[in-house]
């Protein structure tokens, strides 16, 4: 048995595991990424949303064109990423063994990073066994990495970011989905995620959860009911869904056995996701020379795992010696204020279980957005992205503080501030000139963003709306409007569709509806 | 179920992949080189993967990712093979696996 | 784990649940109502439960249902599941056949 050495061994070569190599190799470490996938790039991949953040944490970009750009990176720093290499045990002084092919490799690393990420969650309920039952991340793993429709009728359980997002990923790939349930009473993931899917009609039931899944071979239907505060199943509340797949997206559980495995000290801690190691605020654990980042020392976005990863990078590089104290604390300094920016807001860790009942603005969040996925009529005025003027302007729609400005970014006529704060609500600038480019509308991660023009004449109004789906309708076609709560309101007719580079597949279409429904028609659907 | 054969931000997937045919219980199937064998069950409409060894249940995709060995079945012979983790090869011989085993449980 | 070592706690004695038969170790085929039994039996670690009822040691070793068991086993003993220890974490973490597990070539050129 032979065993070779390297500066740096990474386990993972996810989010965080390659922007930790990216900075190891930088500074001249002899560095090494296992990853037990046949592709790189973790999770990222299957991300087709545009993310959140600001510019420095690649906002407005889709997960998958940040997963391209990551691997650059790694490419152009040299960085050696070892695939369907499976570390099977993480042994003292840092003895990694790997499983590629029928072999098992030994190797030893100067230090070790874990960037092992997470698994998803589940829940009992009768039939959860049943083919068609699958995690949410399943199917977007068959969708978005496959091209493979998970099912035709999907009904999701889980509110959260995955379940929100991986809902609106099925409609694009042309599923249907039936229902969106959740036990608890609110909504868990951002309300942008969550309009989004609202307005195209899909119904949220909250306080609800699967009683049964039904099915011989396969699954064919489910049963939903309602809960009440202690989660019991009230009698006479069931409702019934023709499916052929059930998606569950409740929640991520970091996968550490291997720190645990290498006598790192550990914390059962629900803030985090489950057992994580207990570590620094850079990553490093109580075992000298072993580090983690990302999900696997807390569950957080992809955008916070690549910021811990350059942390891990940049703290085991000094401790090796190939950077000095004052370079390592000047590097994470910087990385620290990007990370601490993404950590703010109402749905940031230190937020977890907080009733939050008003924005950091002082006003009240919709209780609509929270229990039934869409802000109502009464109550979106009272946002300053919602203001009414003359002519074609910005109507943002955006009503939780959340660590996101593109859209600031995105108007160079500055109708959009947001300021130095980037949780802060965007306000619609009321003595500002639009002049129609759309580039608010397309940039926004939540699809929050219309242009209204409130009287275009003849008694119509004219909303332009991100549209991500196919086929994208022609000018003239003639269909419904749909309010944020996606039930037809009256007749609309595309008048425009705009497409193009900068826009990034997110379409423009604008509607023209009659002028009473200016404030209320948010979606179309062709006839 | 099938493919997707034109997605809104993916646009056409799948598009340069050569065209292999395996067996699927013994019947003929096609699938797209490389692609995981699951993902090509299930453009196919297969659900069911296996039968459990004590309650002779049946079980289908379940993570996708390799984790939960749900989606095992006999290729080639070896039992316990996830089958969303092995890429598909032209000639590959995938069957449902019942136990541990390729024959049904009645005549094991 | 002072509460969990203390042995006279009372936990009460076994009641039977309509959803007792669910399967929730999808490996080994362990229902709800086998790994609440084994509480009242004594068994109050992850790793005393695991041995004697083998949930968490088929193929995918517990990676989906190791947080549920814990879940149960915490109800049963009325206590939080961050009191209970986790299942020790032993190579190989993935599922590796003993012909490949015990190959180790003397070639290693990355």
């Amino acid at each position: 048995m032979k065993i070779e050495r390297f500066d740096l061994i990474i386990v993972g070569a996810g989010p965080s595991g390659l922007s930790a190599a990216i900075e190891a190799a930088k500074r001249g470490m002899k560095v090494v990424v296992f990853d037990e996938n046949a592709r790189p790039g973790g999770q990222l991949f299957k991300q087709i949303h545009k993310f959140f953040g600001s510019k420095e944490h690649k906002a407005k970009i889709r997960g998958f064109h940040i997963g391209e750009q990551l691997l650059q990176e790694a490419r152009d720093a040299g960085v050696k990423v070892e695939l369907n290499a499976t570390v099977v045990g993480l042994y003292q002084d840092r003895e990694v063994v790997v499983r590629m092919g029928e072999e098992v490799h030994h190797f030893k690393g100067d230090a070790v990073i874990i960037a092992t990420g997470a698994s998803e969650n589940m829940v009992l309920f009768d039939g959860w066994n049943l083919p068609g039952v699958m995690g949410a991340g399943a199917a977007q793993t068959l969708m978005n990495l496959y091209g493979v429709k998970p099912g035709e009728k999907v009904l999701m359980l889980g509110s959260g970011n995955v379940g929100l997002v991986v809902s609106f990923q099925l409609l694009q790939a042309g599923c249907d989905v039936v229902a969106l349930v959740d036990a608890a009473p609110k909504i868990g993931g951002y309300g942008v995620h969550a309009a989004k899917v609202a307005r195209t009609g899909v119904p949220f039931y909250l306080s609800h959860t699967i009683k049964k899944v039904e099915g011989t071979d396969h699954v064919t239907g489910v049963t939903i009911a309602q809960v009440d505060n202690h989660f019991q199943f009230i009698e006479g509340t069931e409702k019934h869904f023709d499916v052929d797949t059930v998606c569950v997206a409740v929640g991520l559980s970091p996968m550490s056995q291997l720190l645990k495995m290498a006598g790192c000290e550990m914390e059962d801690n629900p803030k985090r996701g489950g057992q994580v190691p207990i570590i620094d605020d850079y990553g490093k654990t109580s075992v000298p020379g072993i580090f983690s980042a990302g999900d696997v020392s807390g569950i957080e976005e992809a955008s916070s795992a690549m910021i811990e990863g350059r942390m891990a990078g940049v703290a085991a590089a000094e401790y090796l010696g190939f950077m000095t104290a004052d370079e390592k604390k000047t590097e994470l300094d910087k990385l620290s204020t990007s990370l601490e920016s993404l950590r703010q807001g109402m749905f940031a860790p230190k937020n977890r279980g907080k009733n939050i009942t008003e924005t950091e603005e002082g006003i009240p969040i919709s209780t609509n957005l929270l229990s039934k996925g869409f802000v109502a009529d009464d109550e979106i005025e009272r946002y300053p992205g919602v203001i009414h003027k003359a002519g074609i302007h910005p109507v943002i729609e955006c009503t939780q503080n959340i660590p996101c400005n593109p859209c600031q970014d995105a108007c160079n006529q500055g109708c959009i501030s947001i300021g130095d704060n980037i949780t802060a609500l965007p306000i619609s600038v009321k003595d500002s000139k639009c002049i129609n480019c759309g580039m608010c509308v397309a940039s926004c991660p939540g699809q929050a963003i219309f242009l209204v023009d409130e009287d275009t004449g003849d008694g119509k109004a004219s909303i332009t709306l991100p549209y991500e789906f196919l086929p994208l309708p022609e000018v003239g076609a003639k269909g419904k409007a749909l309010s944020r709560k996606g039930e037809p309101v009256c007749d609309a007719e595309v008048v425009k569709v705009r497409s193009s580079k900068a826009f990034d597949n997110t379409s423009l279409l604008t509607i023209s509806v009659p002028k009473e429904y200016a404030m209320k028609a948010r979606f179309f659907k062709a006839e | 179920m099938g493919r997707i054969s034109q997605h809104p931000i993916l646009g056409v997937q799948n598009e340069e992949k050569k065209i292999v045919t395996f067996k699927y219980d013994g019947k003929d199937m096609q699938g797209y080189e490389g692609e995981p064998i699951a993902a090509a069950l299930k453009a196919n409409g297969v659900m069911v993967h296996r039968y459990t060894m004590k309650q002779h249940k049946p079980r289908g995709i379940f993570c996708a990712i390799g984790r939960c060995t749900d989606c095992v079945m006999v290729v080639d012979g070896e039992p316990n093979v996830r089958t969303c983790m092995t890429p598909l090869k032209e000639g590959m011989d995938v069957r449902t696996q019942y136990g541990v085993s390729d024959k049904p449980f009645d005549q094991q | 784990m002072s509460e969990l070592s203390n042995r006279s706690k009372d936990i009460g004695e076994f009641v039977p649940m309509p959803d007792d038969d669910m399967i929730v170790c999808r490996c080994e085929e362990v229902t709800k109502g086998e790994i609440r039994k084994a509480v009242h039996e004594g068994l109050w670690t992850i790793a005393e439960i695991r041995r004697y009822l083998r949930c968490g040691m088929g193929l995918c070793q517990g990676q989906t249902c190791a947080k549920l068991v814990k879940g149960i086993v915490a109800r049963e003993l009325k206590c939080s599941p961050a009191l209970l220890e986790p299942a020790t974490s032993r190579a190989p973490m993935r599922p590796t056949e003993m012909h490949v597990f015990a190959d180790e070539t003397e070639e290693t050129d990355l």
